[in-house]
């Protein structure tokens, strides 16, 4: 039993690690790094994973737990600047050789406008911007479809009219 | 375009850094670091506890040893009291370890607000349940300590601790008086420094998503 869960775990990081960061990246902030972040979302995952139903696809239940940690942290740090202490077991290595800088800086504005947003439309947005469709955003937010469709009307065009010029 | 160009680089912003996870060693930090928050789960619940046992036992000694009626009585409230705080800790504290991360979002900030309701509720009627029947067990304790030689009561220790005469007795109840409306106002400090806070947040999250 153990050790299915242990293979179960690998195979969610693997296929999920990448979607987690990012959605981390976006929530950090200073004193708390998106690697701290993304330790905690793999903890809860990991603390979560005995009492996975199958209700929902994997990927889906991944999303809920990084969307809901990432948020409640941003909400606990307004009161404690408490710093996480580092796993051993992960690393996380820079690849400056294939840094694309023109793309880093299209990174940053993303980033910065995605920063205007309020906390439900940036939980919504990074779902949006991983490919996830209209469906698989309401069951993780909990909101209709419907809901999330005129939600992304608005927010696509905030966003288009922060991002725009700023690319240009 | 633009938004195919956002998605393009929205995925390659986990690029910047190669992760690599060794599993089993990061499954064995994970389950040190649950018997740790468990360790710590189960020191604070004994610091807790451990106050309300020393006092049903001290309360138990002076209710067996004290011959005052009615301080007696006092005693025994003062035990059911004792006892009532540490169910009302237990229940606290299993709530609060409820969070269920694996939600989604609009359930998880209701489920989350709930809580945070409960404790605010908590912590702002100290003085019902916590700091006010202390008080008034403490008070009726106090108000019933009679002159120990008309009980034919000789008890050393007993005698030099407990404020036997008048102005002994109104001192001490004064001084009990500050110290739970200390409790009392700690409570509320709390309350509103680290529960408050986050519950607004979240009601602010709660109304951004019912927006449209």
């Amino acid at each position: 039993m153990r050790n299915k869960l242990g293979s179960n775990f690998e195979q969610i990081l693997e296929e999920n690690k990448h979607k987690i960061y990012r959605i981390c990246r976006i929530y950090a902030a200073t004193p708390i790094e998106p690697e701290d972040l993304f330790q905690e979302v793999i903890f809860q995952i990991w603390k979560s994973l005995p009492n996975f139903k199958g209700k929902s696809s994997i990927d889906t239940w991944v999303y809920k737990i990084a969307i809901n940690v990432c948020l409640r942290s941003k909400m606990k740090f307004e009161k404690s600047n408490n710093k996480t202490e580092r796993l051993d077991a992960i690393h996380f290595t820079p690849v400056t050789e294939l840094i694309d800088h023109f793309e880093e800086e299209k990174y940053k504005y993303l980033k910065e406008c995605i920063a205007t947003l309020n906390e439900s439309d940036t939980s919504i947005i990074v779902l949006y911007l991983d490919e996830l469709s209209y469906k698989e955003i309401a069951e993780i937010t909990g909101l209709s479809e419907n809901h999330i469709a005129v939600k992304m009307k608005r927010i696509r065009n905030k966003l288009f009219e922060c991002i725009t010029p700023k690319m240009n | 375009m633009l938004e195919q160009e956002l998605k393009n680089i929205w995925k390659n912003s986990s690029k910047t850094a190669r992760i690599s996870i060794e599993t089993d060693r990061l499954v064995q930090e994970f389950d040190t670091n649950i018997t740790n928050i468990q360790k710590k789960i189960r020191k604070r619940d004994v610091r807790e506890i451990s106050a309300s046992v020393f006092g049903i036992l001290i309360f138990s000694f002076l209710a067996y040893e004290i011959p005052f009626p009615i301080t007696k009585f006092s005693c025994l409230l003062s035990i059911l009291w004792f006892a009532y705080v540490i169910y009302k800790f237990r229940k606290s504290n299993q709530q609060n370890s409820s969070e269920k991360l694996s939600l989604p979002l609009k359930e998880q900030l209701t489920h989350k607000k709930q809580l945070l309701q409960q404790q605010l509720k908590l912590l702002n009627s100290t003085g019902y349940w916590y700091a006010g029947p202390s008080f008034i067990t403490n008070f009726i304790f106090i108000i019933g300590l009679r002159n120990p030689a008309d009980y034919n009561w000789t008890n050393q220790i007993a005698e030099n601790l407990l404020p036997l005469t008048v102005n002994a007795k109104v001192g001490t109840i004064i001084g009990l008086g500050i110290f739970y409306l200390l409790v009392i106002w700690v409570h509320k400090i709390a309350a509103k420094k680290d529960v408050h806070p986050i519950l607004k947040s979240i009601e602010a999250i709660q109304q951004q998503i019912k927006n449209e």
